[in-house]
């Protein structure tokens, strides 16, 4: 792995993301936005919502299911940043006091998550 | 033209009086007694979902569902024949479990305990030693559960003498055909456990009155204009079902992100044609314990399966066509459900506290607003099957 550029190109500003939020699968994104502090929820939205619209559309020109690993991880961080545009940008204040409820509501599966099941088509 | 601003007609209190308007009693909400009445007269006599055909595609896919309100595990099962079939997950040699995988593809399910091994079809295929028992093997066949099929869903009944589903559903089969969930070939999923009544959970999703004060940030899309509490449009009753059309806000309160967010997830529902469904602002809720919805965006259902009186198990599925095509696809899907699950948990949160204050039976009544008239006919059609019940038992009901 090149760890000096973990990213495609012209997405280096969120390298200092990728440790907390380029995870893979849902569950552990929600949790990661429930583990997180409003400081480092906020420092994310803040780099990476504008940058979004690019990222996808680096990413929609490429195969989803053999995008090199930089890409999986971009991937993964506008996936996180979905769920940390939810806490920033709708739930502020309320955002501490419901994710003790939003834990319980147990994510299963995941379209996101790869070999899910074996029997989804 | 109605100008944007003032959209809203309120639905007048009088066309929903042949419901009744009087208060309603809070017992049936906590009481243990009445708890298994519904359990006997509404759970084992009615069509109750538990599977949709996308996870079974191939002959030999199975699924397992324990439904404790029957205390029963079910095993559902594509047979080789391509048959759809549901059966007790039991052994038909001396009671043993026979699946404990929650899903699976297997041609053949072997009992551990003694190897009697039946088909995905449920027939008993082999078993040691079979001579010694003086048994035929048809007879041995796993217990059959009747299992039928509306739009891709799939629901059971425990009463042999069960009308046909199509016959349960009435007018709103074709509805729920019409649903995305209709076209689904896959599925997210979350679920929860909660210390509240099923009636109490499930009468929250169906009424609106709580939106302005519950979801005041994660639901603010939804509230607004002349429509400050986000009331439906319409209401419509058939049998024992019951729907609403959701209030189309003209001027939505979107932030910019979450608008974003759902424009990503345009292209693809619009090229699978779940933009030009006739039901997209529609909630079917199918007696007893399921509702569907048909927001092209955000498209799911919503089933609460009673566990106690006090105690109840809610799964929630976001149905979608076909894999994530693209990055933009997966994440609006994953945006779509993470915005989901934060309304939900402001639910979750209100129910419980909902439970411990009916729990002491302080309350004789409650009481339903003309807007919340979906709850009252869910009380109206379980309490006149649970007091028809408790008199055939010559019980107290
Ligand atoms: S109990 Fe299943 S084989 Fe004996
Ligand atoms: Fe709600």
């Amino acid at each position: 792995m090149n760890q000096a550029s973990t990213l495609p190109g012209g997405f280096s500003a969120l390298e200092p993301f990728v440790a907390q939020w380029g995870l893979s699968g849902t569950a552990r994104r929600a949790a990661q936005r429930t583990a997180s502090s409003p400081e480092a929820r906020e420092a994310f939205f803040e780099a990476a919502s504008p940058l979004l619209e690019a990222a996808l559309t680096w990413l929609d020109d490429r195969d989803l299911a053999t995008l090199p690993p930089a890409g999986r991880r971009l991937m993964d961080l506008m996936l996180s940043l979905g769920h940390v545009a939810l806490a920033v940008e709708i739930q502020g204040p309320d955002e501490v006091k419901s994710a003790v409820w939003r834990d319980r509501m147990r994510i299963d599966r995941s379209t996101a998550d790869q070999g899910i099941s074996s029997c989804s088509n | 033209m109605p100008d944007a601003a003032s959209s809203f007609q309120r639905i007048p209190p009088d066309e929903l009086a042949w419901l009744g308007t009087g208060p309603i009693p809070a017992r049936a909400y906590h009481d243990p007694a009445y708890f298994e009445l519904e359990r006997q007269a509404v759970f084992l006599k009615s069509w109750i979902h538990v599977a949709h055909v996308c996870e079974l595609p191939e002959p030999g896919c199975f699924v397992r569902r324990d439904l404790e309100f029957a205390k029963a595990s079910l095993l559902i099962a594509r047979g080789k024949d391509g048959v759809l079939r549901a059966f007790h997950n039991v052994c038909t040699h001396r009671g043993t479990q026979l699946v404990e995988e929650a899903s699976g593809r297997q041609s053949k399910f072997t009992c551990p305990y003694h190897m009697w091994t039946y088909g995905a079809d449920g027939a008993l295929l082999s078993a040691p030693d079979f001579e010694a028992f003086h048994l035929d093997k048809p007879a041995c066949a796993l217990p059959r559960v009747a299992l039928q099929e509306c739009g891709g869903m799939l629901f059971v009944n425990f009463d042999p003498d069960a009308p046909p589903l199509r016959i349960w559903l009435g007018a709103y089969a074709e509805r729920l055909e019409q649903m995305p969930a209709a076209r689904a070939t896959t599925f997210s999923q979350y679920s929860y456990e909660i210390d509240a009544n099923w009636k109490l959970t499930y009468d929250n999703f169906q009424e609106n009155y709580h939106l302005r004060f519950i979801h005041p940030r994660s639901g603010g899309a939804g509230i607004g204009g002349d429509n400050p509490f986000g009331y439906p449009a319409s209401l419509g009753f058939d049998g024992p079902h019951r729907t609403q059309r959701i209030w189309s806000n003209p001027a939505p309160d979107l932030k910019p992100f979450q608008r974003a967010a759902a424009m990503r997830g345009l292209p693809a529902v619009a090229e699978q044609g779940l933009l030009d469904l006739p039901f997209g602002r529609d909630y079917l809720a199918f007696f007893p314990n399921l509702f569907v919805i048909g927001t092209p965006t955000q498209p799911f259902s919503h089933t609460v399966y009673p566990i106690s009186a006090d105690r109840s198990r809610g799964v929630v599925r976001l149905y979608w066509v076909g894999e994530d095509g693209n990055a933009s696809t997966r994440f609006a899907r994953e945006y779509a459900l993470a915005q989901l699950r934060d309304i939900h948990c402001e639910d979750i949160a209100m129910i419980e506290r909902g439970q411990k204050g009916l729990a002491s039976g302080a309350l004789d009544h409650i009481h339903f607003q003309s807007m919340e008239a979906l709850c009252r006919h869910l009380f109206n059609e379980v309490d006149s099957r649970v007091q028809a019940h408790a008199r055939a038992l010559g019980e107290r009901p």
